[in-house]
């Protein structure tokens, strides 16, 4: 292996590392695999970040409701769920979103997710097509009431991208929040 | 004794204070009521009505939460009158239904109500006197939260429905006696026959016309009451009632349908709505592009318009006899294009109310369908093959299959179904009920006599329930017509099948020939009304007194906190 | 008469008091009242006779027992007299869920001598949609005969109504006094259209009506030099508060 692919091997090792020690679970990738997504960044690595937000989830809204940003920057995202309910945090564009709605949906109709517990096991259930329902992307995160977990993203390029929570509802009840972009 | 200096600068002190503090004493729960004659304008016909405050609909109550409210009830009638404050959760003798709660307001009488406010939400009041209702005697209570609410919005509007007809209460309700078939002027003519034979055949034609002839009844048979015109806080389609937004906002539509006898379909062209809360509880969000709201429910949705134009409020009656409309527009003035009445619906032989001699040991599909306590393990395979299509399934496990009635939205399009409903917070925890009772909703629509398990409320004895029990009501729907199930005083969970997130209302729509359950956790003591909201119903018999036997002493404090769920 | 109409209307005071017994009452029963006249018409006769006919009835009462007056007339504006004057008062009420029991006395003074009946009938709606009547009389002579009365409503539209309508008598025992034969006394049918101008308070209509004595019914007519049979042609107004 040459220097490159040693350093993203270990980028993605400690970010796979970081999320698997809490009981954390990241969207299934269904357009095309981790990292990959457009202009929203890329996965950070906790020792080169910059800022650390602390990110509540409750019913059915974040505290804080906005947070700021430079380009570039790798921020830490601790997340607690204060809330009764499962809640997801999930940066990206507002189409992601929508898209990601769908898929969480049809988690609902498995039973994979309930309102307050997610079902571990039914997540490796072959969808028939190939695809599980498992939740591990690393821009996303899932978390049971009273859990917490980390995301550490690396916001290398400015644009109009958001935190929301794509359970089936909860962005239309208002559970998103604004990344803003500072000069 | 104080020099005139000090006690100057003494009082000068507690004015001060006085002044300071007293946007935090709540001066607010007090509300004064008058119960006037006004008259109504729809814009296309003027009638002397009642109303409170003198207009009709009366004001919006704001209350909070959490606070102990005082309403003062004038009664300007020469006429006794009542005020029921629906779906509100206080001691009986607040509940305002003349011979239960108490003996009602007489005329230039004032009567106080005191009750502590123990829930949030959208709710409303009405008389429960003769038929003042149905003449114009409505308002709606908006009940701030003390906690942050599960759901953001920047803006919010009332919008009450009523279905304002130029006949009075009390003449509608003389003349469906005498005449079942008074006001409907959707039924079958010659014409229809000729059309049906050109389609169906004239043979299976005249099997149908002699089939629903045989019974004496007929598929048209959807809305008693016809030629009302729908008003949206008061104002008729072409009076407009409008709601102004900044393009970007979520507003919060309280929808509450205060008619006598009316359904009807919402929907609003171009925006999603986003079902947050039924019934005044809330529901875990929901998006339809249309629901149906049954006589005396409430509905409250999110919309956020995005853009700088005008979006029309359609509110179609449920057999297509007339619209409600109002407009959500950026600025004063604006319209957007009134959608066309869809084609009146006919009841199928699905509806028909189940004849329960012929029944006995017959497992019907249609019944079985309805038993959704039964339904629940079949739920999953239901699920799996509507996964991967876009297309929404139009089938509604709360009407009968294959039912005139099925609401469908159209292609792509959601419908909201009572299945779609999850409670957003347990106010009870799920256990077992402590037992069942069996309510038969009954009918003879050519004596326009309306019962329940085939007796009027005259001549029937009081429900009795046991305080602590859980009941649960089974109700079999033997007629052709929606009811509107209204319990006061206590919560009906609606099974469902969600178990402990079964929604929570305070009214339950059972369609024709189906079967519904709910259930209530038996907590208020006293008595109390439980009957269909279709006016006209409730006063020809479909009516019973429950009563609450046993619970604390102390019955004049409610027993539900809004945070604990009870064991 | 008298015994016969005293029975009848004792049974139906029975039956009311006993609908209104007070130890269930929670709640009156809603009080109901009503007036309708069916036909309210100007006839015209194939042979220029003008009449001025009607058909109406007013209740008043509950869902359980209706007192309910019943008059029909038929006057002759050419003679000045009252081809036909009948006024019934019955107590109605429900033994089926579509048929109602009748019961009281009728009371008969057109021109020439009046009579009195005892009445037992009938009334509502039968499959199909046909509205039917039927009669049991006892007059006051003893002589006993029955009506048959049955209409239907063809919607041509939803305010455009045709109505035929057929009335049959029979005479069990003939009372010649009065002109009527033991047998099939007469029938008359009709059939008008109408339109419901005014919800259904006002509805006029036009239409044609066929008389036709049978029998000893015709006969009778016959010796006395009058008509046993006649078309005429109506126009008038339905009437509903």
């Amino acid at each position: 292996m040459n220097i490159l692919s040693k350093i993203t091997a270990i980028a993605i090792a400690s970010a796979t590392i970081t999320l698997g020690s809490s009981q954390a679970w990241s969207a299934g990738s269904h357009d095309g695999g981790h990292g990959a997504k457009k202009n929203i960044g890329i996965p950070g690595k906790a020792s080169e970040a910059m800022q650390t937000i602390e990110i509540k989830m409750l019913d059915n809204y974040y505290e804080p409701e906005s947070i700021s940003v430079k380009q570039g920057e790798t921020v830490r995202f601790i997340i607690k769920n204060d809330g009764e309910f499962v809640h997801e945090f999930n940066i990206g564009t507002a189409a992601m979103h929508t898209a990601h709605q769908e898929e969480m949906m049809t988690m609902f109709e498995h039973g994979v997710l309930e309102a307050d517990k997610i079902n571990h096991d039914m997540m490796k259930m072959d969808m028939g097509n190939g695809k599980t329902m498992e939740h591990n992307d690393p821009n996303s995160i899932l978390l049971e009431p009273g859990k917490s977990g980390e995301i550490v993203w690396k916001f290398n390029k400015a644009g109009k991208i958001e935190f929301a929570c794509n359970i089936p509802g909860h962005y239309d009840a208002g559970m998103m929040g604004k990344i803003k972009f500072k000069s | 004794m104080m020099n005139t200096k000090k006690f100057r600068r003494h009082s000068c002190i507690v004015a001060v204070f006085y002044l300071v503090m007293m946007p935090f004493t709540s001066i607010a729960d007090v509300y004064n009521l008058t119960v006037d004659k006004v008259i109504i304008d729809t814009g296309k016909f003027k009638k002397q009505g009642i109303g409170y405050n003198g207009a009709s609909p009366g004001p919006v109550l704001r209350m909070e939460e959490g606070e102990n409210v005082t309403i003062n009830v004038t009664n300007n009638l020469d006429e006794m009158t009542s005020i029921h404050w629906h779906g509100l959760i206080l001691p009986y003798q607040q509940d305002g239904v003349p011979t239960i709660s108490y003996d009602g307001i007489k005329p230039g009488e004032t009567f106080t109500y005191k009750f502590p406010i123990v829930q949030s939400g959208t709710y409303w009041f009405h008389s429960h006197s003769g038929f003042q209702e149905p003449d114009g005697a409505y308002g709606s209570i908006v009940i701030k939260s003390k906690k942050r609410e599960p759901f953001r919005y920047d803006r919010d509007y009332v919008v009450q429905l009523t279905d304002k007809h130029p006949h009075s209460g009390a003449r509608i309700m003389r003349n469906l006696k005498t005449m079942p078939d008074y006001y409907n002027r959707q039924q079958q003519t010659i014409t229809d026959f000729i059309s049906d034979s050109e389609t169906n055949g004239l043979g299976t034609t005249i099997n149908d016309r002699m089939a629903w002839g045989d019974m004496r009844m007929m598929p048209a048979d959807i809305e008693d009451v016809q030629g009302f015109t729908p008003l949206i806080n008061g104002k008729g389609p072409n009076q407009n009632w409008t709601g102004l937004f900044k393009p970007g906002e979520r507003i919060r539509l309280r929808f509450i349908n205060s008619s006598a006898m009316t359904y009807f379909d919402i929907r609003i062209p171009g925006l999603k709505m986003t079902v947050v809360s039924a019934d005044g509880n809330n529901v875990r969000p929901v998006k339809v592009d249309e629901f149906r709201i049954a006589v005396a429910e409430t509905f409250d949705v999110i919309v956020q318009p995005k853009d700088d134009k005008a979006y029309t409020i359609f509110a179609e009656s449920m057999g297509r006899s007339a619209f409600g409309r109002g407009t959500l527009a950026p600025r004063d003035g604006m319209v957007a294009e009134v959608p066309q009445l869809k084609k009146s619906p006919l009841l199928t032989m699905a509806d028909m109310g189940m004849d329960h001699s012929n029944m006995k040991g017959m497992d019907h599909s249609n019944m079985k369908g309805m038993d959704h306590s039964k339904m629940k393990g079949m739920d999953h395979s239901k699920m799996k093959g509507m996964d991967h299509s876009k297309m929404k399934s139009q089938v509604d496990p709360f009407y009968a299959p294959g039912s005139g009635l099925t609401p469908n939205a159209g292609k792509d399009k959601k419908f909201l179904s009572y299945q779609d409903l999850k409670a957003q917070k347990q106010l009870y925890k799920h256990r077992a009920p402590t037992r069942e009772i069996e309510l038969r909703l009954t009918g003879n629509m050519e004596r326009y006599i309306w019962s329940i398990n085939g007796k009027k409320y005259e001549d029937e004895e009081e429900i009795r329930l046991q305080y602590g029990e859980r009941v649960r009501f089974k109700f079999v729907n033997e007629t052709m017509m929606s009811h509107p199930m209204h319990l006061h005083g206590m919560w009906s969970i609606l099974d469902t099948g969600a178990g402990k997130w079964n929604p929570i209302k305070h009214t339950v729509s059972v369609a024709p020939g189906t079967t519904l359950y709910t259930e209530t956790e038996v907590d208020a003591p006293g008595q109390w009304a439980f009957h269909c909201h279709l006016s006209y119903h409730a006063a020809s018999g479909m009516f019973r007194k429950i009563v609450v036997v046993g619970g604390p002493k102390s019955a004049l404090l409610n027993s539900i906190t809004s945070k604990e769920p009870k064991v | 008469m008298k015994i016969n109409f005293l029975i009848f209307f004792s049974i139906g005071v029975i039956v009311s008091a006993l609908s209104i017994s007070p130890s269930l009452a929670q709640q009156k029963g809603l009080l109901i009242y009503g007036l309708q006249l069916e036909e309210l018409e100007f006839r015209r006769g194939d042979e220029g006779e003008e009449l001025f006919a009607w058909n109406g009835d007013a209740f008043v009462g509950t869902d359980e027992v209706k007192l309910r007056w019943l008059g029909e007339g038929e006057y002759d504006n050419t003679t000045s007299k009252f081809e036909g004057l009948e006024n019934r008062l019955v107590l109605q009420w429900p033994i089926s869920p579509f048929f109602d029991m009748k019961a009281g006395f009728r009371v008969d003074t057109p021109n020439g001598p009046d009579r009195s009946y005892s009445v037992l009938g009938l009334s509502g709606l039968a499959p199909q949609w046909f509205e039917i009547d039927a009669d049991f009389f006892v007059s006051e002579k003893g002589d006993t005969s029955a009506r048959l009365d049955a209409e239907y409503e063809l919607l041509i539209t939803n305010r455009l109504i045709l109505t035929p309508s057929a009335e049959i008598n029979v005479a069990f025992s003939g009372d010649h006094e009065i002109g009527v034969g033991s047998g099939i006394s007469d029938i008359e049918a009709g059939m008008r259209l109408s339109y419901d101008l005014i919800d259904r308070r006002l509805s006029p209509y036009f239409g044609v009506v066929y008389e036709r004595k049978f029998g000893q019914t015709e006969d009778l007519a016959k010796a006395e030099g009058e008509d046993f049979e006649g078309w005429r042609a109506v126009v008038g107004t339905k009437f509903m508060f």
